[in-house]
């Protein structure tokens, strides 16, 4: 259901300020969310003031200066640095997408990093996305073919780029995270990732299951809360269209007796 | 999992976008014209029954309210036929480029406007 407030326990404090340490001119206010589920107090913003002279350009990399230099306490997900495992998803600047591929000089004023948006918090800025796991798993995201050679699988060229687009996805939700439907609805709409996963093996020109996956996926909650709001596709830090993926499950729902 | 977990913040910092801005806008004035073509279906059943009662709405409508109302129903109705074809064009799978939305998200709101005035003006026999 829509809840615009967020509840008692989610309200968000003013947290601790660190004051910069190393004299430097060159000093950029960045406010961070923070939780700690040890204790029992309600989320802080907590803000550090960062020397910039000596930061590296993305905001992956201040995250990581105030955790080497300033507060080794801050919790984020991050693993290749380079926009292609999706662990650093988070929120900056009022907009979801990858901290590792966010320069830090695009963003004007105090730099404002909270998790992925409407998650439950496990710590800081790390949301929980099992459900959108298990909402990926329902999809059954293989390739399910009755074919048993030992030879390779071929394509033609036009199947092949009907997958441009879609294979490029790194599954970092930014885009389901952004979505407001995905916020009021989560638990039973399957989200822009998911359904443009979902698109990927629907497409998918050697997959034999074509009929049953659309059949899955054609239910008022799971696809049909897609009101087209596009916050995804806004959102992508990979560029890619979900919301254009959910429209060709319509149109081929639209199209077919199913 | 622990259930006294935070919510992390959504709509509170999440920045608006011209798409997301026109969807709720969508929805709001769609809602505004059901409302009002209760409000319509009275006005002419009225009437059609009794004629003098026309004269209630006539004064209504030249009152400063009235004319406001009018205006915000006129505008709504804009907003809803052009974001609507919109919609139209997004369901034959057309227009889901981020630029192109984007642009034709502007078209529906500055458009929306425009149509007000032209129908507005027309309506009051200027044009």
């Amino acid at each position: 259901m829509v809840q615009i407030n967020l509840p008692e326990n989610s309200k968000v404090q003013k947290g601790k300020y660190y004051k910069d340490k190393t004299g430097s001119k060159n000093i950029r206010k960045v406010n961070v969310y923070r939780w700690d589920p040890s204790s029992s107090e309600k989320p802080r913003i907590d803000t550090y003031e960062v020397d910039m002279d000596n930061c590296p350009s993305k905001v992956l990399d201040v995250l990581n200066k105030i955790k080497n230099e300033i507060d080794p306490s801050i919790a984020y997900r991050r693993s290749c640095a380079h926009g292609v495992c999706g662990s650093c998803a988070m929120n900056m600047d009022g907009k979801n997408g990858l901290a590792c591929t966010k320069a830090h000089a695009e963003i004007k004023g105090d730099i404002n990093i909270y998790p992925l948006p409407h998650l439950k918090v496990l710590k800081d800025l790390i949301g929980d996305l099992s459900t959108l796991y298990k909402q990926y798993e329902s999809v059954q995201p293989w390739l399910k073919t009755s074919k048993k050679t030992d030879k390779e699988n071929i394509q033609s060229k036009e199947d092949r780029s009907k997958l441009d687009g879609l294979y490029e996805c790194i599954m970092c939700a930014c885009c389901s995270t952004a979505c407001p439907s995905y916020w009021w609805n989560g638990d039973k709409y399957l989200g822009p990732a998911v359904l443009l996963q979902a698109y990927r093996w629907i497409i998918d020109s050697r997959d034999e299951d074509r009929k049953e996956r659309l059949r899955k996926v054609a239910d008022e909650l799971k696809l049909y809360r897609c009101h087209t709001i596009m916050n995804c596709t806004n959102a992508c830090p990979k560029g890619l269209n979900p919301a254009k993926a959910i429209a060709e499950i319509k149109k081929m729902l639209a199209a077919s007796n199913i | 999992m622990k259930n006294n977990n935070p919510i992390s913040p959504h709509i509170q910092i999440y920045n608006w976008h011209i798409s997301s801005l026109v969807s709720i806008s969508h929805r709001i004035s769609g809602v505004i014209n059901f409302i009002f073509f209760i409000f319509l279906s009275g006005w002419i059943l009225l009437s059609i029954l009794l004629g003098q009662s026309y004269e209630i709405f006539y004064s209504f409508y030249n009152t400063i309210f009235g004319k406001f109302f009018l205006i915000s129903i006129i505008w709504s109705f804009s907003f809803q036929i052009l974001s609507e074809i919109r919609h139209l064009f997004w369901d034959f799978g057309y227009g889901f480029e981020l630029r192109i939305s984007n642009i034709s998200g502007l078209v529906v709101i500055f458009g929306s406007f425009i149509l007000t005035i032209f129908i507005f003006l027309v309506g009051r026999q200027i044009i």
